[in-house]
Parts: C-alpha cells; sequence; structure tokens
C-alpha cells in the first residue's frame, strides 16, 4: 500500500491488533494467573453449593476458557463470551460498590481523568515547548543550564512526592482543598459555584502534574529543535537574509512539530503514570484512583476494566497523534 | 586471517579509552557517582550505622508515635513508634536491590531482543520490533500495578515485574547500535574472509554494545527505583521489607499530614530523589562520553564573527573599474581546546562582474571556510581574525546584523552544497522562493511573487507547475535547479556556489554547470564555484584560486593554469585528474596527506608533500611570486633563489 491513505490504514489497522491483544491479555491475565479473581470470590465459606453453581454459570466460569474442543461448538467459551460481552459495553459488575456495572464506575472515572490530564498535558507542552525552543537557541547559555537542571530535578523527583509537598503547601498557605472532587456535604446555588469549587479543587492536581511533564517536554523541544538547528536549510534560511525570530517560526518550529508530535505519543505511558499517583495522592475520583482502590479492595472487574481503559486510551491517543503526523508531513505520502 | 580481523578492531579499544577520558571530564558524572556510592556505603553498613533495627519487634507505644527529631531519634519517630533515620538506612537496601536486579532483568531481555533484531533482521526482527513497539505503548504503571495485584506483592515479584517491563528503550538501543555496527567496513570484511556469526557477534557487535548498554544500565536502574517505590507509595510494596515508597505511603494515609510529622514524609521522599539524581547524573554523563552528541547549530548566538582587532588595510576609495568583490589577506581562526587554530591564512583574490573564479582545494584546504567567512556565516567558534572583504565599494566585515540581513540575497547570493537538506521538506520550493522574494522587496504582492517564482522555475528547467511541490518529491539535479533558482530569486550580482554538483551523476552535473554558466552570461553575475574537482573548473571557470592548507598556493587565469601550472600542488593535482587530450597519460595520487590544523608546518604548508622541496621550505613560509602571468606562492619562482 502506497500514498497517504495507505499510511493511515496501516496505523488504524495497527492500532486494532494492539487493542486485540490488549483485550486478550487482559482476559488471560485475570483467568491464568494465581490470583483468579472469579474463582476466589467463589471461596466464600458462607456460600452454599447451589448458589457457587449459579453465580459460576453467572460468569461463565463452567465454560472453558478459550476455545470449546469437546461440545463441539468451538467457540462457546469465556473468551467468546468475554468478547460478546465488552462489544455490548458490559464489563461485569463490581465487587466492592454492589451492583454497580463497571463500564459506569470506569465512564464517570473517565470523564474525571481527562478533566485533570487534558489540561496539564496541554499546559505542559506549551510551556515545556518554549522553555525548550528557548534552551536549544542558547544552547549552553545560563538559561540553558537552568532549564536542564530543572528538567533533571523534576525527573528525579518522584511525582507522588511533589503531589505530597504541594498538598501539604497549599494547604497551608493558600487553604486549598487536598482530596477529592467537590466540597461534600457542601449547598451550591448556581452551577459557578459547584464550577468554582471543582476547580478549587482541582488546582493542586494539576500544578502537580503540569510541573512533572513539562521537564520531559522541554527535553523532548530542546532536543528536536537542536536537530533542526543543524540541518543545511537553516543554514540556508540565514543566508537568505530571514531574521532569527523569522526562521524560527517560518522554518524550525514546524518542523520541530513533527517529532514533538511523535514523541510526545511515545511518552503518553509517562502521562499516565503521572496522572495514576496524582489522583491517588489527592484522592481525584479519576482511573488512576479507581485504579488504586480496586487493588486495595480487591475488586478484580474493576481493576481489570479500569486497566483495559486505560491501555485502550493510549493506543487511540498514539493512533492520533500519528494521524495528526502523517497529516503534517508531506513526505508521508511517499513511503 | 586472524590477524587481519585483530587489526581492524582495534578503533573500538582507540574510542573506549576516549570516552573515559570524556567522562572524567564530565563533573556531573562524578558527582553522580559519588551519590550513589554514598548510598551504597550506608545500604552495606546498615547494621552498623543505624541506631535501631527497623525490623525488631517492639511494642508500639502510644507516646512515641510521630516524635520531632530529638537527640535520641535524628529525624524522630514514624506513625509505629519507629526511628525514622534507621529504617531510612535500611531502605536503601530495598530501593538498591530492586533497581538492581530489575535492571539487570531488563538489561539481558533488552540486549538479547535488541541483538536478534537488529543483527538477524528479517522477518524475526520485525516482528521482535512490532512486540517492543507493544510494549512501548501499553502504560508501564498501569500494567505494573495490575500485575502486581493479580500474582501478590513481594519483592521478587516486583522485581520479575519492573525488570520484564522494562526492557524496551534498551531493546531498541542495541538495536539501532547493532544495526550500524553490522554495516561497519571492517564488520564487512571480516564476515567476506569468511568468519562466522558467533566470531563477528563476540569481536565486533559485543565490544560496541556493551558499553552502551553499561551507560543505559545506569539509567534502566533510576527507573527501576522509582518504579519500585511508586508501587509501594500506591500500597503495592513488599509488606515484609522496609523501602522509602512505604514509609511514605504510611506516613500519607497514616496522619503524617496532619500531624505535621514532616520528619516522616520528607527524608523519604529526598531519599529516593538522592538515588535516582545519582543514577540520572551518572547515567547521563556516561552516555554523553560515549556517544558525544554535540550538533551542529546554525542559529547559534555568537559573540561576534569578526574579531574587534583584525589587522587590514583600510579600504580603498572605490574607482569605476574594481572587481565587485575584493577579499585582502582574510584570515580566520577557530576556537579549540589546546587553543585558536588557523583555518585561512592570509587569503586574497578578486572576482570582477561576469566572471566565473574556481576556488579548487582538498576537503580541509580552507576553501569552504574562506567563503562562509566572506558571507558571514562561519560557525560559532569560528572568527575572522584579520584582512578585509570588499563588495562593490562596501565593507563587508563592518556591516552590523540589519545591513547583513539586507545585503544577503540581494547582492549577494548562496548555493548550498547537496541540495538534500538546503531546502526545507516541510514547505513547498515554491513558497521558499516566494519567502526570499518577498522579504527583500516588501512591496510585491503575492501574485506577483508567484508569478517571478514561477519564471525562476522555468529558468532554471523546471516547470512552474511544479512549484506547489515539495523537496522530497524533485530528484537530486531537480533540487540543484531549485536551489540555483532561490539564489537568482532577488537578482543578485553574485552568486557562491558550494560543491554545487558533488553527489550528482556525471550527466546531471555536465547540465548544472551548463545553467551555471549560462545565467553568469545571462544576467552578467560573478560566480564563485567552490570545487574540489578541477573538471568542473575546466569547464566553466575563467579564472582559479588554488588552495592548500588554508592559504592560496596558486591564481591564474584557468586556460594558463591548467596549460602551464607553476605551483608544485597544482601541478601535481592536475597529474592526479585524467585528462581527455592526453588519454594516455598516467594519473598519479598526490603521496601524503594534507596537514591538519592543529599541525601545520611552520614553513610552506605543501613542503612535506613536495618532491621539490629544499632547507628554505621549512623554514619559511612563501609569499605569493608573479608566474606565468598569475601568482604563486613556492619558493621556486623566487628570482633572488640561486636554485635550479
Amino acid at each position: 500500500m502506497s500514498g497517504r491513505g495507505g499510511y493511515f490504514l496501516r496505523k488504524v489497522g495497527w492500532a486494532l491488533v494492539t487493542i486485540l491483544v490488549v483485550v486478550s491479555f487482559n482476559f488471560l491475565l485475570f483467568r491464568v494467573l494465581p490470583g483468579d479473581p472469579a474463582k476466589s470470590g467463589l471461596r466464600d465459606p458462607r456460600l452454599n453449593p447451589a448458589a457457587v453453581e449459579a453465580l459460576r454459570e453467572r460468569f461463565g466460569l463452567d465454560k472453558p476458557v478459550i476455545f470449546d474442543i469437546e461440545s463441539g461448538n468451538l467457540f462457546d467459551s469465556q473468551f467468546t463470551a468475554y468478547l460478546g460481552a465488552l462489544s455490548r459495553g458490559d464489563l461485569g459488575t463490581s465487587y466492592a460498590f454492589r451492583d454497580q456495572p463497571v463500564s459506569d464506575l470506569i465512564g464517570r472515572a473517565l470523564v474525571n481523568t481527562l478533566w485533570l490530564v487534558v489540561p496539564s498535558q496541554a499546559l505542559a507542552i506549551l510551556l515545556g515547548a518554549a522553555l525548550g525552543l528557548v534552551a536549544a537557541w542558547r544552547r549552553g547559555r545560563p538559561l540553558d543550564a537552568v532549564a536542564l537542571t530543572f528538567s533533571l530535578f523534576m525527573w528525579s523527583l518522584p511525582t507522588f512526592f511533589l503531589g505530597i509537598i504541594l498538598l501539604v503547601a497549599g494547604a497551608k498557605w493558600f487553604g486549598l482543598p487536598t482530596a477529592g472532587r467537590i466540597t461534600i456535604g457542601a449547598e451550591f446555588a448556581t452551577f459557578w459555584d459547584v464550577a468554582w469549587d471543582v476547580g478549587r479543587h482541582l488546582l493542586l492536581p494539576t500544578l502537580t502534574l503540569t510541573l512533572v511533564l513539562i521537564g520531559e517536554y522541554m527535553l523532548i523541544m530542546r532536543s528536536s529543535v537542536l536537530d533542526i538547528f543543524g540541518e543545511d536549510y537553516i543554514l540556508t534560511a540565514r543566508a537568505t537574509g530571514l531574521s532569527t525570530y523569522r526562521i524560527i517560526r517560518h522554518h524550525a518550529l514546524r518542523n520541530a512539530m513533527l517529532p514533538m508530535v511523535t514523541l510526545i505519543a511515545l511518552n503518553l505511558g509517562f502521562t499516565v503514570s503521572g496522572a495514576i499517583q496524582v489522583e491517588a495522592v489527592y484522592s481525584w475520583p479519576g482511573l488512576g484512583a479507581l485504579t488504586v482502590d480496586a487493588v486495595g479492595d480487591r475488586d478484580y472487574p474493576v481493576l481489570q476494566g479500569a486497566f483495559l481503559m486505560i491501555a485502550v486510551s493510549v493506543v487511540v491517543a498514539n493512533l492520533i497523534a500519528e494521524l495528526i503526523y502523517g497529516w503534517l508531513d508531506p513526505r508521508v505520502s511517499e513511503d | 586471517m586472524s590477524v587481519m580481523i585483530e587489526a581492524t578492531t582495534s578503533p573500538g579499544v582507540e574510542t573506549r579509552r576516549g570516552a573515559w577520558r570524556a567522562f572524567l571530564r564530565h563533573r556531573m558524572g562524578l558527582i553522580g557517582a559519588g551519590m550513589l556510592i554514598i548510598a551504597v556505603l550506608l545500604a552495606l553498613a546498615a547494621p552498623l550505622v543505624a541506631t535501631y533495627d527497623p525490623y525488631a519487634n517492639v511494642r508500639v507505644n502510644i507516646l512515641d508515635i510521630y516524635q520531632a527529631p530529638s537527640g535520641e531519634h535524628l529525624l524522630g519517630t514514624d506513625d509505629g513508634g519507629k526511628d525514622v533515620l534507621s529504617s531510612l538506612i535500611y531502605g536503601a537496601r530495598v530501593s538498591l536491590v530492586v533497581g538492581f536486579a530489575a535492571a539487570v532483568i531488563a538489561l539481558l531481555i533488552g540486549g538479547l531482543v535488541g541483538i536478534v533484531a537488529g543483527y538477524r533482521g528479517g522477518w524475526i526482527g520485525s516482528l521482535l520490533m512490532r512486540i517492543t513497539d507493544f510494549f512501548l505503548v501499553i502504560p508501564d504503571l498501569a500494567l505494573q500495578i495490575v500485575l502486581v495485584a493479580v500474582i501478590g506483592p513481594s519483592l521478587g515479584t516486583i522485581i520479575l515485574v519492573i525488570g520484564v517491563l522494562g526492557w524496551t528503550t534498551t531493546a531498541r538501543l542495541v538495536r539501532s547500535q547493532t544495526l550500524t555496527v553490522r554495516e561497519r567496513k571492517y564488520v564487512m570484511r571480516a564476515r567476506a574472509i569468511g568468519a562466522g556469526d558467533a566470531h563477528i557477534l563476540r569481536r565486533h557487535i559485543m565490544p560496541a554494545v556493551l558499553p552502551l548498554m553499561l551507560a543505559n544500565m545506569v539509567l534502566v536502574i533510576s527507573l527501576a527505583i522509582l518504579s519500585e517505590s511508586t508501587l509501594a507509595f500506591l500500597g503495592l510494596g513488599d509488606p515484609t521489607v522496609i523501602s522509602w515508597g512505604q514509609m511514605l505511603n504510611f506516613a500519607f494515609s497514616r496522619g503524617a499530614v496532619s500531624a505535621g510529622a514532616w520528619w516522616a514524609l520528607i527524608p523519604p521522599g529526598l531519599a529516593i530523589v538522592w538515588v535516582v539524581l545519582g543514577t540520572t547524573l551518572l547515567g547521563t554523563a556516561l552516555e554523553e562520553a560515549l556517544n558525544p552528541r554535540l550538533k551542529r547549530h546554525h542559529l547559534e548566538a555568537h559573540g561576534t564573527d569578526v574579531a574587534a582587532d583584525r589587522e587590514f588595510a583600510p579600504t580603498p576609495l572605490p574607482s569605476p573599474g574594481d572587481p565587485i568583490l575584493q577579499v585582502r589577506n582574510l584570515s580566520i581562526e577557530f576556537t579549540s581546546p589546546t587553543g585558536p587554530l588557523r583555518a585561512v591564512d592570509n587569503v586574497s583574490f578578486d572576482l570582477r562582474s561576469g566572471e566565473t573564479l574556481g576556488l579548487v582545494g582538498e576537503s580541509g584546504s580552507g576553501k569552504t571556510t574562506t567563503v562562509l567567512g566572506i558571507l558571514r556565516l562561519l560557525p560559532p567558534g569560528g572568527r575572522v581574525v584579520g584582512g578585509s572583504v570588499t563588495f562593490d565599494g562596501e565593507d563587508l566585515l563592518g556591516l552590523n546584523g540589519h545591513e547583513l540581513r539586507a545585503f544577503r540575497w540581494t547582492r549577494l547570493s548562496l548555493v548550498f552544497q547537496g541540495a538534500m537538506n538546503a531546502m526545507n521538506p516541510v514547505r513547498t520550493i515554491g513558497d521558499q522562493i516566494i519567502e526570499a522574494i518577498r522579504l527583500h522587496a516588501p512591496g510585491t504582492t503575492k501574485d506577483e511573487a508567484v508569478a517571478r517564482a514561477g519564471e525562476l522555475l522555468e529558468r532554471v528547467g523546471i516547470g512552474r507547475r511544479r512549484a506547489s511541490e515539495y523537496p522530497h518529491t524533485y530528484s537530486g539535479g531537480m533540487r540543484q535547479r531549485a536551489m540555483i533558482a532561490l539564489a537568482l530569486a532577488c537578482d543578485p550580482d553574485v552568486i557562491v556556489a558550494d560543491e554545487p554538483t558533488t553527489a550528482l551523476d556525471v550527466m546531471i552535473q555536465a547540465q548544472i554547470l551548463d545553467l551555471l554558466g549560462g545565467i553568469a552570461r545571462d544576467y552578467g553575475m560573478g560566480i564563485i564555484l567552490v570545487t574540489h574537482d578541477l573538471g568542473v573548473v575546466a569547464q566553466v571557470c575563467d579564472r582559479v584560486v588554488v588552495m592548500y592548507g588554508g592559504g592560496v598556493a596558486e591564481e591564474n587565469d584557468a586556460a594558463t593554469l591548467f596549460r602551464d601550472p607553476q605551483h608544485p600542488y597544482t601541478q601535481q593535482l592536475l597529474q592526479s585528474f585524467p585528462d581527455l587530450a592526453h588519454p594516455d597519460r598516467a594519473l598519479r595520487g598526490i603521496p601524503g596527506s594534507p596537514p591538519r590544523l592543529d599541525a601545520m608546518p611552520a614553513g610552506c604548508r605543501f613542503a612535506p608533500r613536495c618532491p621539490h622541496a629544499f632547507d628554505r621550505c621549512a623554514l619559511e613560509r612563501p609569499p605569493g611570486y608573479a608566474a606565468a602571468g598569475g601568482i604563486a606562492a613556492c619558493f621556486l619562482l623566487d628570482p633572488d633563489e640561486d636554485r635550479p
């Protein structure tokens, strides 16, 4: 396949394969590994054998894991049942929150996570890119050294530790709320009061995540821009008589965007890791906190669903980045 | 067989020794190593250094909880009434063991995958890279949490999970290094004389890959330590051991914040920062020492590219018959750790309007540096230290930034070497020509600029319809034509073409030279053609300046120079090129190699390779003597010299 359409198709295909592998892995992990969640739920001594059977049937545990060879109906297995349920958006029922469908819990958590991650990510990319650009332009100068030291230090600082420090400082000196999404028990007159309260809760987590991400994006931008500043066409642009500002604006920035897009996508795991820690520290009810709580509660359906959601979101975000790349780079249509 | 292979493996040893020296110069790496050594010593000596045993089973006394630092407990006590400092010292053991063990696992997997993918290639290679890509996409921490939660949090599990998920960057690094080494000449040669895979892997691939892997391992350790502390903080640490992340987890979830017990929170956090910062500093320094990446930087702001105290004769008042470009005694130096290096020394020449001047020399002869100095485009570290450049009566070396930008492209423009990257790959050819036109003639409307760009493209034989295409759709020769069109955009008086035909095949070379010659004729432009190829010079140049070792060896009009070369270097250079008029003449290379900038002979630069050299040549530098209507810098031409 060739041309831009071929590139897009290939990328979408690869993302679908990745998602399929994630889904299968997610399924097998929770069936095969020693801590088999569904079985352990059935080990409760208070259950009588009939109830156990009923539960086994309800969870489909009476069926074979992947292929049904004995009955002749090859595809009537736990795996196909899982895929079927998944395609209906059914991720099972939470153990810890009785009768709550996992998909509902995850849907709400995802929205909260996006409220945290999107602004932090946008802010960090913007500030990090600006900082990285200036650092690259002034390579070896004091400003570059300061920026490099900052990003090195931020890299060595565990996100959860930075979260704790900012939490203590923010609560002590600015009276900011330190846990949850909204003040519990408070009465709000208007929508704006709600927004103001949520915004105050969001401030410290967003600040933490932004700070953690800035250093990383600064480094990425710095090295991308340095690569471009060494290119022949920058020398051509200088020889043409363009001012430094114009060269950066019209020749370097657009070209630096390309590696930036790729590297931001590759770095999404880092963002997710940061978000999980920030949510845990500030009890921000997103996917990360949900995951950590599910571990504590041994709530395996939620853990399984949350992991699937996180992994698929990252794969999709990656795909979007690759599509943007293909759209930005005229050379893609050649390959 | 083995003798030859031994001889060809030596470069590795040389670079490793250099890398070690580079590392020692890195203060940052030494600081990191120091920080790490302190942590390792404390971990080893924990039972001796710690005043309390944090693993001892002591009944918790409610009064002991969160005690502020005192003489008895230097860093206070934690939520269980235990001494924070002792736990901190013992915690170093867990962090370092997990970090090291997980890094070893990650390195083994990553190294194996990388070497197999890089060395074998083929479908196995692409399958392995697909798998690597897959693991690269899956968010680490989320997967670590799920795995540790399902398998159960023991130290062994944590090490295994972090190690098994942490190999992707190593695999990519090792693969690309293996690919590079595999294509090296000495490996190809070893393969050609029948060396087996095992031999090549052991003698060539491993020595090149191992040092990089070691540097990478240090960075993987820092990642593993961060992962361990994060898992422990999230409640997924081994409950039977004391680690820094777990100390933070307990303190944070058991009221240290509301109790104001900063001593239970800050020290374990700083301990993690200490070790991770130490490993990161060390790893970064090692990587940079092994793989120095100081790149060219065309926008680097340098103090000045013209020395304020340069010596030069004042520019004479312009008169009508003057050459358009006069270069007088131009000298250029580069800063280096061992002192300034003179790349261009005392170079003088003239260019008249409509004349094509060839600037010829081997690589390293200073011809490109001369041109960059004239154009005020020297890279950082390069400086004009003497001489003058006069363009149409104007002192080029005295222009300020604003005047310089206005001068560039309107009076003098450039055609770069290797048009591959000389134009921006993500902007269309037309767009880049239009940008130059409108920059220097701000009154031009968009339509006028588009029309003009089209005319220029047509003039160079491309056709206006291809203006909207990107450089990568052009062939090499077409890109060179497009570059010439760009150079013509503002109707300059002089074009400098730096190796415009290098890397093009002979047919295309001839076309490009024809084009340049035609343009010089049609527009009456002066052209300076910088090249190492005498054939190119013979084809288009009116005058020739031969450079050697940063200075001018000989200057004359092209016909005389080819017929009657005066300088021994020119003579030998001509003999090393095929001559179509005398196809039976034997070709001879020049023995020896051109001098290095840091080892320039004190006398004549060519003396060490010159068959006619005599004692004076080693002592004095020859000035230019008039000969055959031109100038040549050789004592053989000194009328006062009484040698034959």
